[in-house]
């Protein structure tokens, strides 16, 4: 009871349902995309399994994320029962945008899990190899124009981190935004860009079919199922993962903390979630405690560091 | 086995009893959803999705292709009989349709759309089964620069629905364009006038401007005329029915729609909105009597009407063959694919045959469950308009307010404990500036084409330059783009020459109409 | 013919020249927001600022137009309006925003309904506000707990729902 007099006061919002659920999970973007999937899968998987008897999924979308950061900062500190979902390209948005919010604003809980972007030219295109690409970089940085997410994400992160992995100005890298993957990917193989990168999963089903060619990932290891070098294999010292996580209210006791984990951590190993991870192609890349932290806070300083490097973040 | 069979077996799996009962179903809570002011499409199937999650793969696609269908019709229904467009595709159909409903022919129009909404569907759902491979090469044989040249010659005809003053009509457009600005920059992830708000990165809602607009605006603007409010509204004029000469204007108009609406959807950056814009000039151009537009000309509702219907098939030719989600419906049918292992894309066609099959029979289906729904369904839509002014108003903005606040409904701002919802701040404002547009004799559309039209313009420039290191020749490198300027210069010049033309004619009628 | 009194006329049309004040105003603002931004040093032959003086430079010829056209009366002739009902409306907008994070989307929402209704004309607010509430709280129920959309509860939301508040 004094758990849920203490979030009332925090909070002050009469409209956090904290009576009728057990979890709320903010999804910090619109209906259909990649975290709000995350948020409703969670919620089918912790009421199969038992962990959580009413789950319910908000969304607030907008602004790679910072938006519902926001809200949820505000609205839900204390509260031991909300959880956000997250994920690395809020990392960058929170950079990007300059948000008053951060990370450090909520107590992030653990990664869930990860996606490899990949690095694809059309079937058609005279780069055959990473290393033929790395030449024409090298040559002429500006004429390799790429293909990707919007600016600052993980994709556009990945490909300056290329270029300055292999010794040319990242400025100079001619990236060109799309908004969606599909927008992104009709360009890449109308053969509008030189190359194409974004998350494996926006290209899996055309190196399927031939339509485009995998140069790399940047995962460590190779992804199963997909036939092609990580970054490291072909030759440049680099590795980038777009990760998902889950993050509890700011505020909240050790105790409840450890509750949150434990919750998640059942949900993480639960037979429902690892079929759901089965059915949509995602990685388990789960990782909590200690070392979830000095990951989460050593993305967050490399990020910034290329983000200066691109020019996008002073 | 050739297309015409994998078809047939579609289709009767598709005519079973139970599957009919889904379309039905599927078709009736779409158009329920739809024609809710401020719910259009994209967040229609985002609600009803889960409604099909239980039900069997093919029971599933077909119920979904209703739900697609019915919220795409519901749109234009109550934007042609209340003048509040629920999205942005519905909102040309509002200025011709809207002035047919005043003068008591909103069934007509009502039916015209429904029909139009009807052959669009299935000429373009038979382009789906058929022609899908070569629209596909089409569509991405469509560079920014061509692009670009798309977004001029829908520049040029916004023009068509500036009313009687071009200055009046800029104005607005280019209100539409500042607000355009708005938010994070794609191309470099800088913020423009966002004024430190950060509910403003994401940039203005293009469904919240064209709600408040017209649902409140429109709203505010009867409110405050006591005329309007006192006036008794003859629901009726005639017959609900479109009449012989209705038929004849409307079936020309219903094939030019869908053929520009098709292509059109099919591209990665076109959509129902584009096209529906190019209709409604294309029908002013070729119209016999152009005079009439803005004043309840028939083919002003026909032709976009089934423009967005046939854009919306057009959709799922990307997303079908390749797997791009080109549209946020279609982001959402991707998730709603995957429900069942469904990975659209090259191979999908190969992998999963009979269940794509049985998609675009159901589309077939639904698409005549719509009619069947719909076209006796008129007169009572119609009736709408005898609610008393007080309750339906009160109710307009009811459903504005929920849709927007479903969709984009954040409470982030706040001082103690009372939280606001900027969404809904912004509604406010753009009611009253809706209000204020309408009371000055500007007219509404061209802010909201201006707000969708300006920043695609813009990146696609960015992009087509960016890619050329800046050698701004590239503008003209592809036939396309040059077809697409010729069609825009001729769109400029043609009304010019009709009117000098047909001027002594005009002129006549007008004389003759002083007494 | 309205055009032909209007241009004999010849008194400046007091509220387009407000018009094109506005306008001009807005020109400034997106010429100055625009001049303070910082263009990254990135691969960019249109930076981000085309477009935005493109715009602004677009509105102040704009407002030169409508002042030129408030001079001449070039303005079609307006309806006379009441701003009451528009004053109830406006009131309803903003009640609903203020009262939905602590009353819930049905009292706010029905707050609205009537305030609304008033402004047309129908009353009294003990009548309207109930059935403005009740009927807000059936949308609310058939949406929020029926589709899945997210609308902020209130206690009256949780009363029903859970039968405590």
């Amino acid at each position: 009871m004094n758990k849920l007099l203490l979030a009332a006061l925090v909070s002050g919002a009469l409209s956090m349902p904290a009576f009728a659920a057990d979890y709320t999970i903010l999804a910090p973007a619109a209906p259909g995309g990649g975290w709000d999937q995350t948020a409703r899968t969670m919620q089918e998987a912790f009421t199969a399994e038992g962990i959580s008897g009413n789950v319910q999924v908000t969304n607030v979308p907008g602004a790679g994320g910072t938006i519902g950061l926001a809200q949820f900062a505000n609205q839900d500190a204390g509260n031991p029962n909300a959880l956000i979902v997250g994920g690395y390209v809020m990392v960058g948005a929170i950079l990007t945008n300059m948000s008053p919010v951060t990370l450090a604003d909520v107590t992030p809980i653990a990664r869930l899990t990860g996606e490899a972007v990949a690095i694809v030219v059309p079937a058609a295109s005279d780069i055959q190899t990473l290393d033929d690409l790395v030449a024409k970089l090298k040559e002429n940085t500006g004429a390799v124009s790429w293909a990707g997410g919007s600016a600052g994400g993980v994709d556009h992160i990945t490909a300056g981190l290329i270029a300055k992995t292999i010794g040319v100005d990242p400025t100079q890298v001619n990236y060109i935004a799309y908004s969606g993957g599909g927008e992104a990917l009709a360009a890449i193989l109308g053969g509008q860009v030189t190359v194409g990168i974004s998350g494996i999963s926006e290209f899996a089903s055309q190196i399927q079919a031939g339509e485009l060619r995998l140069l790399a990932v940047s995962s460590d290891e190779r992804v199963p199922g997909v036939d092609g070098p990580t970054l490291k294999e072909a030759g440049i010292d680099l590795a980038v993962q777009n990760w998902r996580m889950v993050a509890a209210a700011p505020g909240i006791t050790p105790e409840q903390k450890a509750a949150i984990t434990a919750d998640v951590k059942a949900l993480a190993t639960s037979a429902s979630w690892k079929a759901a991870l089965e059915t949509k192609g995602w990685v388990d890349t789960y990782l909590d405690g200690e070392a979830f932290d000095t990951q989460l806070a050593a993305d967050i300083a490399a990020t910034e560091t290329i983000l200066k490097d691109i020019g996008l973040v002073q | 086995m050739n297309t015409f069979e994998l078809l047939g077996q579609g289709l009767i799996a598709a005519l079973q009893v139970q599957n009919l009962i889904y379309a039905l179903i599927g078709v009736t809570l779409g158009t329920a959803v739809g024609v809710l002011p401020g719910i259009g499409p994209a967040l229609t199937v985002a609600l009803l999705l889960p409604v099909t999650y239980n039900l069997d793969p093919a029971g599933s696609l077909i119920m979904f292709a209703g739900i697609y269908y019915g919220g795409m019709y519901g749109g234009s229904t109550t934007s042609i009989l209340l003048n509040t467009p629920g999205e942005s595709a519905s909102i040309v159909t509002a200025l011709e349709g809207n002035k047919m409903a005043r003068q008591g022919r909103g069934g007509p129009a009502l039916a015209t759309a429904a029909i139009g909404s009807f052959i669009a569907g299935l000429i373009a759902t038979l382009g789906l089964a058929f022609i899908a491979p070569f629209v596909v090469k089409f569509a991405l044989s469509f560079g920014p620069a061509d692009y670009f040249a798309l977004m001029i010659l829908a520049f040029v005809t916004v023009s068509a629905a500036f009313g009687d003053s071009p200055l009046r009509g800029l104005t607005a457009l280019f209100i539409g364009l500042g607000l355009g600005i708005i938010g994070i920059d794609q191309q470099t992830g800088q913020t423009r006038l966002a004024f430190g708000v950060l509910d403003l990165l994401d940039g203005i809602e293009v469904t919240t401007l064209a709600v408040a607009l017209f649902a409140i605006g429109e709203t505010l603007k009867t409110a405050a005329d006591r005329e309007q409010v006192e006036a008794s509204v003859m629901a009726v004029k005639g017959s609900v029915w479109m009449t012989l000469e209705d038929w004849k204007r409307s079936w020309g108009s219903w094939l030019r729609g869908t053929f520009i609406g098709f292509p059109i959807g099919a591209m990665p950056a076109g959509g129902a909105d584009i096209a529906s814009f190019l209709s409604y000039s294309a029908e002013k151009s070729f119209a016999k009597k152009p005079e009439e537009f803005g004043h309840g000309a028939i083919e002003g509702v026909a032709g976009p009407e089934a423009a967005n219907n046939a854009s919306a098939a057009g959709t799922l030719v990307p997303l079908l063959t390749l797997g791009l989600p080109t549209t946020a419906t279609a982001a959402i049918m991707l998730a709603g694919f995957q429900q069942f292992g469904l990975q659209p894309g090259p191979l999908l066609f190969a992998n999963n045959a009979s269940l794509v099959w049985a998609l675009i029979a159901s589309l077939l289906i639904a698409n005549f469950m719509l009619l069947v729904l719909n076209l006796p369904l008129i007169g009572l839509w119609v009736k709408l308009l005898t609610i008393p002014k007080p309750w339906l108003y009160a109710g307009i903005l009811v459903f504005a307010t929920l849709g927007t606040l479903g969709a984009n409904g954040a409470m982030s701002m706040g001082f103690g404990s009372v939280r606001i919802s900027f969404e809904l701040v912004l509604l406010l404002v753009f009611g009253v500036l809706g209000y204020l547009l309408r009371r000055f004799g500007y007219p509404i559309a061209p802010v909201v084409v201006g707000l969708i039209l300006g920043p695609m313009a813009e990146q696609q420039l960015r992009r087509a330059l960016s890619i050329s290191q800046g050698d701004p020749a590239v503008l003209f490198h592809s036939p396309i783009s040059l077809v697409l300027y010729a069609v825009a210069i001729i769109a400029v010049l043609l009304p010019m020459i009709m009117r000098m033309r047909g001027k002594g004619a005009v002129l006549g009628q007008l004389a003759s109409d002083e007494d | 013919m309205s055009v032909g009194q209007s241009n004999s006329t010849r008194r400046p049309d007091g509220a387009a020249l407000v018009i094109a004040v506005i306008l001009a105003a807005i020109s400034i603002i997106i010429f100055w927001q625009t001049s303070q931004m910082r263009v990254p040093p990135i691969q960019q032959r249109v930076g981000p600022t085309v477009f935005p003086y493109i715009v602004a430079a677009g509105l102040g010829l704009l407002a030169i137009g409508t002042l030129i056209s408030a001079l001449r009366n070039g303005f079609p002739a307006r309806s006379k309006d009441d701003y009451g009902p528009i004053a109830w409306i406006i009131g309803g907008l903003v009640a609903q925003i203020l009262l939905l994070s602590t009353a819930g989307f049905s009292v706010a929402t029905g707050v609205l309904f009537a305030l609304t209704a008033k402004g047309f004309g129908r009353g009294p607010l003990w009548q309207t506000i109930p059935i403005g509430v009740i009927f807000s709280f059936i949308v609310w129920f058939i949406f929020a707990r029926g589709l899945q959309l997210s609308l902020p509860m209130g206690p009256v939301e949780r009363f029903i729902v859970t039968g405590s508040f």
